[in-house]
């Protein structure tokens, strides 16, 4: 083994190169390391050179087509000296002997992820490697951690690495990526924290196995204690047995063998190397081998003193049964071992459930089996409050959607739209509705919502010729482009000072109603009181002003007031919200969120918070309408707050969309080409001539 | 599950490919005059079942015969008998080879040397672990340049075989090993190998196993043929779907248990949990592992197959694995959780307890999706984070559905 130290494998200021780091699990993984340790230096597969794997607030990770070309774009002292594998099962082979031709100079260390490797491959990369003197934890590892150093390679630690591993003495070595991470949290509970975490593979052939790594952890000095989680197949336990037994003077280690339960029975276990072959590799010849080497039975916790004792004659370290024994086990090993914790435990080994609803079983159970949910961790604490307390809006879940979708489909016969016919929806129902239907995916609840949805689209059209939308349509025409050209700059030209401001108001009245108990928008006798809601809000929002003021910042505004367009009226209505409002009134409909913008203009001026009359502007009444008709869904959790809320927005692009073509329809038939060049003359340089 | 094959097999179609001296055959159904004719040849043939037997093999079920009536009524008797509760495919008759000296040698990766292994041991037709190491020998085979002739020589003169045999036989150990590295093995055993007194050899038993991972042993050029299996329904066709994809685990072996249905997460937490839930009684119907990442659809699909062959008999339905590293815990909840609604709209409300336990990337929001459809379907629950370990919720969910399942019958 060319590592001669536990830090050799991994270290802080290693350079790591990625294989096929554009692939999906790699890509992923990249991200979240590289915010974590920023380790990764580059990355390469094939046809893909160019392009980068962009990491928010870090930057991007180069992507090579090829390994030497990667070695070839670095100095040799900024050359990656680790490599991780992730490429497909039938690659690794050549990825590998490209790593070993073009890598041998600096490369130290492959840790190969890659599931699925033919074991004829494995034992061929282990040839290459012994011959090139680098190094191969795999196949089929998840990675490595040193939590010392705060770096990682592969998954290890998942997507939050410094919630699992906190520094420490202990160094786990296991068969399972996942267990390496399970016992880092479990003996937390014992002040125990984690030198490096090592998932060694459980391939049929582990190629860097236990009986290489426990030497380096025998001598590094940041390790107290040794932890094996151990799975049937292969020989590599007996083997460090065996070393350990040479050697005089070693570190306490604990073990736990899996897959007990297996013997006897013809089944495989989740692993490709826990495949019993031979009386040797079965667990219960592991356990006895363990317990015959420790010279104390297995730790039973019900009797500590005892074990405390049988240890203190045998410090060799002792083998549990059940895993969350391991925390007992390893405070009486620090305890009799002289070993000191690394930090005090703030966690106790224990159930603590976080939603529980038994109904009627719970009268089947005794009071012991009963459990009242505990204070759940953060960062979960704010993530149950904000998506399974708050009783508001669907939680979305994700999935692969390239060939699928529920907002539509086509049998090759009947296109739908969730679920409903196309050619049912042309005979019966409008463009508005249909519009609603494939934006919400259900259909509307009253009749009179497709035809404020469409006064909503109306207005929406055009603000006239000077609106910065009209323009660029106006523009692209004048250009000589094609309608598809003038609609996508209309589209351009909209953002969120012009047409996107609804989407802030649709926050707003999800924010001020989302908790308040509202369900049927159009019911006034049950809505909260709205002169309350109203005043608390002028409240909170002229405090912040202050506050802002006074630090010379600048602050919120409230969405979709005072529109240029009308605040310096005498009267502050915006006529086209005056339709929509009238509309509301001949017919009965009352709409919340209407009457409460309406009360909030009032409010702020008789509050002082400002000395204008604001309108309620159209944008306002589209979203108004909107969430009028989304709120429903909302509450029933059938659509998601992140699609009410784009809503508004979607509306006003439809609609002035539609006004664009109108625009590029008349620039087209009447202006002449390039008419909407501004002259040399009218256009003014605000530098200084440099030459 | 790697592609395994018997005798039959080696003699249909690999023995005369690779040049491995081996017995003469004919395989049921078979003419009677065939057979009369064989064994005037032979002398005395061996009629054999063709299964993969386990351990115990295929004792008892395999007879030596000469008359070729008796030989008639075996071939047929044999082949519609069960050999360790696994139906035969067919059943053959061999020839028999008086034997002189029997050999046992077998070929497979090793994990203390990190490379491929041939073993050769002077006692054949016996278990290599019950023949004493004075009597067998394994050495490691360098994977590029393979056995050579003189490796296995050398191995056999060790063994205190010398002479003009010695070569005979080392010859057709290398051809052992070209058929080994050329189909993509994994393991493979000759057991015994027969020499007569006049010196010619035979391979007379052999069994081997494929490495489904070696693109060789999937394009191998062989009719590898579907062994009846005593695996259940739930077994075969998860066999099956596992096998279409690599996306995500959908591995499941059924453990015969009648309580908990679990549907766990990650090859090692798979295994801690179904230990445990053994050892307190919990009585798990079946070990699963569906870890690794898998796809919204691929979840589904799984927990819809798991679903439809044990969900109507369990007792409590159990959800739980460490903390993922890479699953997407929204993804595959919302998958279970829809596969759940679907089972429960054909078949009717299902009032089990549901424990769950995770940790992992998108958690919250797939306890969320979770804990509304089980809401939904009016289902008891409760949900643990990964702050508990999942060998104490294992605990718990055992104790759960023993005590439910005892009040239950005290009510009956």
């Amino acid at each position: 083994m060319r590592a001669k130290s536990l830090s050799d494998l991994l270290k802080k200021g290693d350079r790591i190169a990625v294989s096929n780091i554009t692939g999906r699990e790699a890509s992923k993984v990249s991200i979240v390391s590289q915010r974590y340790c920023k380790n990764i230096t580059a990355g390469w597969a094939l046809g893909k050179e160019g392009q980068t794997i962009e990491v928010p607030g870090i930057g991007a990770i180069p992507v090579f087509g090829q390994f030497n070309e990667l070695m070839a774009a670095f100095p040799t002292t900024k050359k990656p000296n680790k490599i991780i594998v992730y490429s497909p099962p039938d690659a690794v082979y050549g990825d590998v002997k490209e790593v070993l031709e073009h890598g041998k100079e600096s490369v130290e260390t492959i840790f190969i992820i890659t599931e699925h490797v033919s074991i004829e491959v494995t034992a061929k990369l282990k040839s290459l490697a012994d011959t090139s003197g680098i190094d191969i934890m795999g196949c089929n590892t998840l990675g490595f951690i040193n939590a010392h150093d705060r770096v990682r390679t592969g998954a290890v630690g998942g997507d939050a690495p410094d919630e699992t591993f906190q520094k420490g003495s202990v160094c786990i070595m296991s068969n399972s990526g996942n267990m390496v991470n399970t016992i880092a949290t479990y003996i937390k509970a014992a002040g125990m924290g984690v030198s490096y975490g090592i998932s060694t593979g459980k391939d049929s052939l582990i190629l860097t196995p236990v009986k290489e790594l426990i030497p380096l952890a025998m001598k590094d000095p940041r390790t107290s204690m040794i932890i094996l989680y151990v799975e049937p197949g292969g020989s590599y336990e007996e083997e460090a047995v065996t070393y350990l037994k040479s050697i005089k003077k070693t570190k306490p280690v604990l073990v736990y063998v899996s897959g007990q339960f297996a013997e006897g029975r013809n089944i495989s276990l989740g692993h490709a190397g826990a495949v019993v072959e031979g009386r040797n590799s079965m667990a219960t010849t592991k356990m006895k081998m363990f317990d015959d080497y420790f010279g104390i039975p297995v730790f039973d916790p019900e009797r500590p003193k005892i074990f405390k004792d049988l240890l203190s004659e045998n410090k060799r370290g002792i083998r549990v049964n059940a895993l969350h024994d391991l925390v007992t086990a390893a405070r009486s090993l620090t305890e009799v071992c002289g070993i000191e914790t690394d930090f005090t435990p703030v966690t106790r080994v224990e159930l603590k459930p976080w939603f529980i609803n038994f109904g009627d079983f719970e009268r089947k159970l005794p009071s012991s089996m009963i459990l009242q949910p505990g204070i759940i961790s953060e960062p979960y604490g704010t993530l149950v409050e904000r998506y399974v307390k708050s009783g508001f809006g669907r939680v979305p879940s994700r999935q692969p959607m390239r060939n699928s979708s529920h907002a539509s489909s086509n049998d090759g016969a009947t296109p739908r739209i969730y679920g409903y016919s196309v050619m049912s929806l042309m005979r019966k129902g409008s463009f508005a509705e249909s519009v609603l239907l494939y934006w919400l995916g259900q259909p509307l609840k009253h009749e009179f919502e497709a035809k404020l949805f469409e006064m909503g689209l109306i207005a929406a059209l055009t603000n006239g010729p000077g609106t910065i939308s009209s323009q660029a349509s106006k523009l692209s025409a004048s250009a000589g482009n094609p309608p598809n050209t003038a609609m996508i700059a209309t589209l351009a030209a909209i953002g969120n000072v012009h047409g996107g401001n609804g989407q802030e108001s649709a926050k707003m009245l999800i924010e001020v109603f989302g908790q308040s108990g509202l369900t049927d928008p159009y019911n006034q006798s049950k809505t909260p009181d709205l002169n309350i809601i109203v005043a608390e809000y002028v409240k909170k929002f002229k405090k912040k002003k202050a506050l802002a003021k006074d630090a010379g910042l600048d602050y919120k505004k409230v969405p979709c007031l005072g529109h240029p367009v009308f605040n310096k009226e005498p009267v502050n209505y915006d006529p086209r919200e005056r339709v929509i409002a009238t509309y509301l009134e001949e017919n009965k409909i009352y709409n919340v969120f209407l009457d409460f913008y309406q009360r909030l203009t009032r409010g702020m001026t008789v509050a002082g918070v400002t000395n204008k009359v604001h309108a309620v502007n159209v944008d306002a009444a589209l979203t108004c309408i909107l969430m009028g008709i989304a709120w429903p869904f909302l509450v029933n959790k059938k659509i998601t707050v992140e699609r009410a809320v784009d809503l508004p927005f979607l509306a006003f692009a439809l609609g002035r969309v539609a006004g664009g073509a109108g625009e590029y329809l008349d620039h087209r038939e009447s202006g002449t080409d390039m008419d909407m060049r501004v002259p040399v003359g009218e256009c003014m340089y605000l530098g200084r001539i440099q030459d | 599950m790697s592609a395994k094959i018997g005798e039959l097999i080696f003699l249909q179609q690999l023995s005369k490919r690779f040049k491995i001296p081996s017995p003469d055959y004919v395989v049921e159904p078979v003419s009677q005059t065939e057979v009369k004719n064989k064994l005037q040849e032979w002398g005395s043939g061996i009629v054999k079942p063709d299964v993969l037997a386990g351990k115990r093999g295929k004792a008892g079920t395999v007879h030596k015969v000469s008359d070729y009536r008796e030989a008639m009524q075996l071939l047929k008797k044999v082949a519609s008998t069960q050999v360790g509760g696994l139906q035969p495919r067919t059943a053959y008759m061999v020839q028999a080879v008086p034997a002189d000296m029997e050999l046992f040698t077998a070929i497979t990766y090793n994990s203390r040397f990190l490379s491929p292994s041939f073993t050769v041991s002077l006692k054949g037709g016996m278990e290599i672990e019950s023949i004493p190491d004075s009597d067998k020998a394994t050495i490691p085979v360098d994977v590029f340049q393979g056995l050579n002739a003189y490796q296995a020589s050398e191995t056999l003169t060790k063994l205190g075989l010398k002479g003009k045999l010695n070569s005979a036989i080392a010859r057709c150990f290398v051809n052992q090993w070209d058929m080994f590295i050329s189909t993509g093995m994994q393991s493979c055993e000759i057991n015994p190998w027969r020499v007569t007194k006049s010196g010619q050899i035979f391979a007379c038993d052999f069994k081997a196993t494929f490495d489904e991972n070696n693109f060789k042993s999937r394009d191998i050029g062989l009719q590898l043929p579907e062994y009846p299996s005593a695996e259940e329904a739930l077994d075969e066709e998860m066999r099956i779907w596992s096998a279409e994809s690599h996306q995500g685990q959908a591995h499941v072996s059924t453990l015969g248990g009648k309580k908990i249905f679990p549907i766990l997460f990650g090859g090692g937490a798979s295994t801690i949990i179904i230990e445990t839930l053994a050892q307190c009684g919990g009585d798990p119907m079946f070990l699963s592992d569906f870890g690794g990442n898998p796809p919204y659809e691929r979840m589904k699909k799984t927990a819809e197959i798991c679903f439809r062959h044990k969900l109507g008999d369990a007792s409590l339905l159990l959800i739980l694995g460490g903390k993922a590293n890479n699953t997407q815990i929204d993804v595959t909840f919302a998958a279970i959780a829809d596969a759940l609604e679907e089972w429960v709209s054909q078949h009717g409300p299902l009032d089990i307890p549901v424990v769950i336990g995770r940790g992992g990337p998108g958690l919250v929001q797939g306890l969320a999706v979770m804990k509304k459809t089980l809401e939904n379907l009016n289902m008891p629950y409760v949900f643990f984070g990964p702050d508990t370990p999942i060998t104490l919720v294992a605990e718990y969910a055992a104790k759960l559905v023993n005590y439910s399942e005892k009040k239950v019958k005290e009510e009956k």
